[in-house]
This record gives C-alpha cells, sequence and structure tokens, in this order.
C-alpha cells in the first residue's frame, strides 16, 4: 500500500543576489516525500539543500515553484505541522532545557500546569530527564542538541525538518545520535526530512535518499533504501548502496570544489 | 589573602599619609582625619546642618525623577533606534556626534532656561542619564544572536511575542549595565548641577561649607555623598548580577 | 539607501530648525529662554571673537592636560597592567578613582591652587587620566597569551616582549583610550571654568547666562559642540589610520 504524498516540492527555483552578480542557489527541484519516510537530502556544500529544507519549513519562500504540505501550499512557518530543528541548536539560554522545550507549548497558549506535564513526559523516554533543570551551557554539545529535538518534537507535529543536526558533533557522538533518533522515529512514527553530508548518515538511517548536484541544486537521483533496522554495514546491498551513494556524491563535490576556485 | 592584606596596607598608609601630611598645612586647606571624623559624627547627628536631611532630601529627589526621565526617554530612542532600521541608521550618527561633546556644555544654557533651581539639575542629570542607555539598548539589540530569533520564526512566533520572550532576555544583561551606568551618570550629574550652582540640595551645602572655609565640615560631606553614591551603585549593581543569570 | 537615510536626517534637522523659527517668531514660547535660530546666528557674528578667543583658551588648558593625562593614564596603565600582583591589588583602587565624581573635590582643589589656569588643566588631567589607564590596563591583560608563549619559545627576552609583542597589542586599547580621554579633559577643564570663573569658554558661556543672553549663549554652545565633535571625529580618523591591520 503506498503511503500518500505529505510534502510535494514542485519545480522550485530559488536566486540570490550578492555583490558579484546573482547566484542560483536551486534550479527546478521536485520531491515528493511520503507520510511516514526517512526521507534523507544528501549534497556537497552549497548545493542548496538547507536553502530547500528552509522553503519546506516555511522560513524561506522560493522565486519560482512551489511547496505544498498535505496539499496546501507553504507561506510561512507553521508549527502545528511543521517543526524544525537546526545544526545550531539554538537553545535559549536563560531557559533551563525544561523551559526550553516548553516553549513552542507555551507559544500555543497552554496552560503552565498541562505543558510542563507534557515536557517531562517527552524528557523521559529522550534521556534527558536528569537534566531538566539545567542550563544549556551546561550541557554538552550533543545533549542540547538533544533538548533541542525534544523542543522540536514537543509540537507533536506529523513533520520534523532537520537541518544537519549532528553536524557539529563528534564522529562517535554522532553516531550514537543517529541511533536514538531512530528510535524516536520508530516510535513516534513522524515524517522526517533530514539534511546531511554525511554519507554514513544517510545510508543508517533513511528510507528514501536524494542526492542534490552542485550549485545550481537539482535533484540528481533519488534512491529508496528498504533496508531493516538496525543497517548492517557489511550487508552486501549495503555497501553496493554506500558505493553508489558515494559515486554520485563525489562527482558533485568535485564539481562544487571546482566552481568555488 | 594576601591581595586582600596588601590593599588594606594601602589604604592604611593613605590614612597614616593624609594624617600626616595634614598637618603640615593650614587648617584651612587640610583637614586631617583626626578632625575630620568628629565632624562626620557632627555632620552625621545632624549638629552641624541640621537641614541636611532636607538637603538630601532635594537631591534624592532630583535625581529620582532624572533618572525616571532618562530611563524612559533613553530605552524609547533606544527601542525605536534598534527596531527601526532607517531610524537607526539616520539617527544613530547624530546621537553618536552628541555624546561626543562634554555634558556639561548643555549646562549654562539650562541653567538660563531653569534657573538655579531644581529644574535644571533635573535636566541636567536627565542628559547624562539618556545617552548611555540608550546606547546600551542599542548594543544589546546588535548582540542579540540572530539564530535564536530564527528559531522563534520557525516555531511561529510573531514579531510582538520574539521581541517580548527572545530579545528582551537575550539583552537583558547588557541593558542593565546601561542602566547601572545611566544611574551612575545621573547622580554625577545631578551633583554637579548642585556644585555649578544652587539653593538646595546636598551640593548647594557642600558648596556653602568651602565657602566659609569650614575644611572639616566639606570634607564630611563629601565623604557622605561618596557614601551615598556607592550605595546607589551597590544596589544597582546588584540588579545587574541578577540580570546575567537571565542572559548567559 | 543611504540617500534615503541621508534625505531623513537633512528633512528632519531642517524641519526642527523651522519649526523652531517660526515658534520663537510666534511668540509662543519667550524669546529670553528660547531665541529663534536666526537670532543665534546673528549672535554668533557678534559674540564670535570673545567666543572664539575663550575656546582657544580653554583648548590650549585641554592640551596640556591632555598631554599629561595621556602620559601618566597611558605609562601607569602599561606600567600597572603588566604586573599582575600591582594589577590584582590596585585594580579596585583605580576603579574607585574614576568611578568617584571628581566634582566633589573641585572645591578642594580651588581651595589649594586657587583661581587661574593651574586648577583647570590639574582637574582636566585628573578626570582624564584613570579612564585612560582603566582602558590600558584592560588592554595589556588582554594581550593574547599566545602571542606571548611563541614569543617567548622564540627567545625574545623581558624588554623584546614590551617592545615587539606587548606594546603593539596594547594599541588599540591605547587609542581607545586617547579617544575616551579627550572629551573627559575637555570637560573638567569646562567644569573648573564654570565654577571657579577661571578665563575660558566656560567662563564665557557661564557669563552669557547669568546675563540672560541666550542667542549668544546658544551660538556659544554650538560653537563649543561643534568644536568637541570635530576633535572626536579627528582623533576616530587618527584612530582607523592607524588600526587598519586589524
Amino acid at each position: 500500500m503506498a503511503a500518500p504524498v505529505l510534502i510535494a516540492v514542485e519545480h522550485v527555483s530559488k536566486r540570490y543576489q550578492t555583490r558579484s552578480g546573482a547566484v542560483d542557489a536551486l534550479a527546478d527541484v521536485s520531491l515528493a516525500v511520503d507520510e511516514g519516510a526517512f526521507f534523507t537530502l544528501i549534497g556537497p556544500s552549497g548545493c542548496g539543500k538547507s536553502t530547500l529544507l528552509a522553503m519546506i519549513g516555511g522560513l524561506a519562500a522560493p522565486d519560482a515553484g512551489r511547496v505544498l504540505v498535505a496539499g496546501a501550499p507553504v507561506t510561512r512557518p507553521d508549527p502545528t505541522r511543521v517543526a524544525t530543528v537546526f545544526q545550531d541548536p539554538g537553545l535559549f539560554p536563560w531557559r533551563t532545557a525544561l523551559e526550553n522545550v516548553e516553549f513552542g507549548l507555551e507559544l500555543r497558549g497552554m496552560a503552565r500546569g498541562e505543558r510542563r506535564r507534557i515536557a517531562t513526559e517527552l524528557l523521559g523516554p529522550l534521556g534527558l530527564r536528569p537534566f531538566a533543570e539545567k542550563y544549556p551551557r551546561e550541557l554538552s554539545g550533543g545533549m542540547r542538541q538533544r533538548v533541542a529535538i525534544a523542543r522540536a518534537l514537543a509540537l507533536d507535529t506529523k513533520i520534523v525538518l532537520m537541518d544537519e543536526p549532528f553536524g557539529a558533533l563528534d564522529e562517535q557522538t554522532r553516531v550514537l545520535m543517529g541511533e536514538w533518533l531512530l528510535e524516536i522515529w520508530r516510535r513516534t512514527r513522524k515524517t522526517v526530512i533530514f539534511v546531511t553530508h554525511s554519507l554514513q548518515e544517510a545510508v543508517a538511517l533513511s528510507t528514501r535518499v536524494a542526492v542534490m548536484t552542485a550549485r545550481p541544486g537539482r535533484i540528481k537521483m533519488v534512491l529508496d533504501l528498504p533496508y531493516e533496522y538496525p543497517r548492517a554495514i557489511e550487508a552486501p546491498e549495503i555497501v553496493a548502496l554506500r558505493a553508489k551513494l558515494w559515486g554520485e556524491i563525489r562527482e558533485e563535490s568535485l564539481r562544487a570544489i571546482a566552481e568555488s576556485t | 589573602m594576601t591581595i586582600a592584606l596588601a590593599r588594606a596596607a594601602i589604604v592604611a598608609a593613605l590614612v597614616i599619609g593624609w594624617e600626616i601630611a595634614a598637618r603640615f598645612v593650614s587648617p584651612l586647606l587640610a583637614a586631617p582625619p583626626s578632625v575630620v571624623l568628629p565632624a562626620l559624627a557632627g555632620v552625621l547627628t545632624l549638629e552641624a546642618f541640621p537641614d541636611l536631611p532636607r538637603h538630601l532630601l532635594v537631591t534624592a529627589r532630583e535625581i529620582a525623577i532624572a533618572y525616571a526621565l532618562a530611563v524612559s526617554a533613553g530605552l524609547t530612542s533606544g527601542f525605536a533606534l534598534g527596531l527601526y532600521r532607517t531610524l537607526g541608521r539616520a539617527y544613530g550618527p547624530i546621537l553618536a556626534a552628541l555624546y561626543a561633546v562634554p555634558a556639561v556644555v548643555w549646562y549654562p544654557s539650562l541653567m538660563l532656561f531653569f534657573g538655579l533651581d531644581s529644574a535644571s539639575k533635573i535636566a541636567f542629570g536627565f542628559l547624562l542619564g539618556f545617552f548611555p542607555i540608550t546606547l546600551a539598548v542599542l548594543a544589546g539589540i546588535r548582540q542579540v544572536s540572530g539564530h535564536l530569533l530564527t528559531v522563534a520564526r520557525a516555531f511561529g512566533a510573531g514579531p510582538l511575542t520574539t521581541f517580548v520572550k527572545v530579545m528582551i532576555p537575550a539583552m537583558l544583561f547588557t541593558l542593565a549595565g546601561g542602566l547601572r551606568t545611566g544611574l551612575a551618570l545621573t547622580v554625577v550629574g545631578v551633583i554637579v548641577g548642585e556644585i555649578l550652582g544652587s539653593r538646595a540640595g546636598i551640593g548647594s551645602l557642600i558648596n556653602h561649607a568651602y565657602g566659609l572655609f569650614r575644611t572639616a565640615d566639606y570634607i564630611a560631606l563629601v565623604i557622605v555623598t561618596l557614601l551615598l553614591v556607592v550605595a546607589s551603585d551597590a544596589v544597582a549593581s546588584l540588579v545587574e548580577h541578577r540580570a546575567r543569570r537571565w542572559s548567559e | 539607501m543611504t540617500a534615503r537615510v541621508r534625505a531623513l536626517q537633512v528633512v528632519s534637522i531642517a524641519a526642527v530648525l523651522v519649526v523652531w523659527e517660526v515658534v520663537a517668531r510666534a511668540g509662543w514660547v519667550d524669546a529670553a529662554f528660547v531665541p529663534a535660530p536666526s537670532a543665534v546666528a546673528r549672535a554668533l557674528a557678534a559674540v564670535g571673537p570673545a567666543a572664539l578667543a575663550g575656546l582657544g583658551d580653554t583648548l590650549l588648558k585641554t592640551a596640556v592636560a591632555y598631554v599629561i593625562a595621556v602620559v601618566l593614564g597611558v605609562g601607569l596603565g602599561i606600567l600597572v597592567g603588566s604586573v599582575r600582583l600591582l594589577r590584582d591589588v590596585l585594580n579596585p583602587f583605580v576603579i574607585a578613582a574614576y568611578g568617584i565624581p571628581k566634582i566633589l573635590v573641585l572645591p578642594w582643589i580651588i581651595m589649594l591652587t586657587g583661581f587661574g589656569t593651574t586648577p583647570a588643566v590639574l582637574y582636566g588631567t585628573l578626570h582624564a587620566t584613570f579612564p585612560i589607564m582603566l582602558l590600558v590596563m584592560g588592554g595589556v591583560r588582554d594581550v593574547d597569551r599566545t602571542l606571548i608563549t611563541v614569543a617567548r619559545a622564540y627567545g625574545a627576552g623581558a624588554w623584546q616582549l614590551y617592545w615587539k609583542v606587548i606594546l603593539p597589542a596594547v594599541v588599540p586599547s591605547v587609542l581607545a583610550g586617547m579617544r575616551l580621554g579627550i572629551v573627559f579633559c575637555l570637560l573638567g577643564v569646562l567644569v573648573v571654568e564654570m565654577f571657579a570663573g577661571v578665563r575660558g569658554m566656560g567662563y564665557v558661556m557661564g557669563a552669557l547666562a547669568n546675563g540672560f543672553k541666550a542667542p549668544e549663549l546658544f551660538a556659544a554652545t554650538a560653537l563649543v559642540s561643534a568644536a568637541s565633535i570635530a576633535i572626536v571625529l579627528a582623533l576616530d580618523w587618527l584612530n582607523d589610520r592607524l588600526s587598519h591591520w586589524r
């Protein structure tokens, strides 16, 4: 049974004006993300994947084309439908972890007692209970990102966008965070759009991967990953998949480097 | 530990030096601590200046009004210039230029307009306190992380909500610092105004003592004024430190 | 965008002047207290010579006080700032000296030195020395530890360390202190002139205020403000020229 298309990107283009002239960030990008998918966007630096994510989240507008979420065009951030997690956790330093998680609920006008309850309940399964009263400056990078993800999950949206959330973390922490995220995703059955340039993450986490070209960004290839979790790194099909993805990405990365020099 | 000891030693040396040096000059020019202390007692018990409380009240009132005006005007102009880019670009440089003028330049005009009474002191105190507060608001707004504002937007916060829930907490510490500096400068402004010419207030009392060559009393009054200045700054500093917890 | 900003500035200043002129002429404010801009402009010509003479006097005193304050402030700042013990012990004293309203000791200074140039220069120096010293102390303290370690690793002796690493790194704070100091200096000199009737711009302005000569006073105020802004702008320009490596 085919899952319904929850997010549709239709022929989206974006152009930026810089001092040295116009730069095409995205050129005619089209995508379809199914409900319940873990959809990864991967590509070289500067390919526009963050811009694309921002457009899905309503934080930026396309110059051409449109983005549809549940059939409705996206014009502004909609915290009832879409939650976003950034590479920089962006926790509010004057709020404790718990108060940070409550932020979205506070904006909704939820009563104090209730939002405290919901936020506290959320922390448990995420392993954050002991850190509830801590301030961001007392937390490690990985911890902060977990709190940021909890804050996004508190909105209880169907869709969660993640822009290189583990990009600032070291390799080991990254892998562990990936496992942690996978566990949450499988439990909550949300639709995740994940931006990364880590091949390891793409292969370990996604149900579908879209490879983007160097600037101006286009969709080069979309691959389905119908493999079981947790992904067995040595399994032949996984190895073949990695090689294939790497081949495509490598080509685009070289092109991106050439263009920037 | 040694540091505290060294500081105490320096203070002691200064006091002793003062005591010795003052004995070598005419009592009109300098009063040693041994003479100043009883004079201080005389001042504090209201023997020397029975209407000291009235004068202190006048000064306190001038400071309070001047500061209230400085804070309201400072916050308003600071946020207006900081949040509306065109306004900020247009009037920011003008403000900076005015700040380069030593404030006492405005005082004769204020005196001409307001006379010798409290109004000119209030106006002067206001002028002195206004600038650091406005500048602190501008600096505070500038240092708010743009990313935090983006996060708020991603969560659907409108401009007012973002301002109240993100911008204000993020700039609270800088703002508190500016309010503290503003208070210190308002206090200085009022005192300077009084000393430059007034009929009431602690400054006028200081002038009175100095005019009558009551040197010990003059020094005692200066000490009393200093204590009040330090006390008001201590309060402001406490508020600033509480604000630090918020912004970090 | 800059054109729009420029326009806004020009239009608002012009509007203020026009409204002010109209209000003064219509008699809605007492011309004795708030003279019309045109009256101020005329008065500028009348009081010009006397005001300029006074300004020159003030600036001369300020220059002397400034040189002394800079030498003292920078010298002491570097000295106290580089010796860890001195810095730790003396820091609160310097901060206190900076924070105390020095106007309180002005009557005593007048008592000691009488009226004339000495108290003006003395007070101006007093006013400016401590802020400069504090800034320079901070600058020395903040000299990047890494730079010193690298220099030491290359075998730099104490004298070379000072000359080649610390002093160049301290230059920004020194320049910042100098820029701050000039306003403090000028302020100190003007205060003494106003308070003690010492010859100079402060005295001129005080006399004009006492004589209720509003247009002349406004003109003099504008003159000294312009001079002050010009000096600070000049220092800023100098600052930029000397700091281009940053």
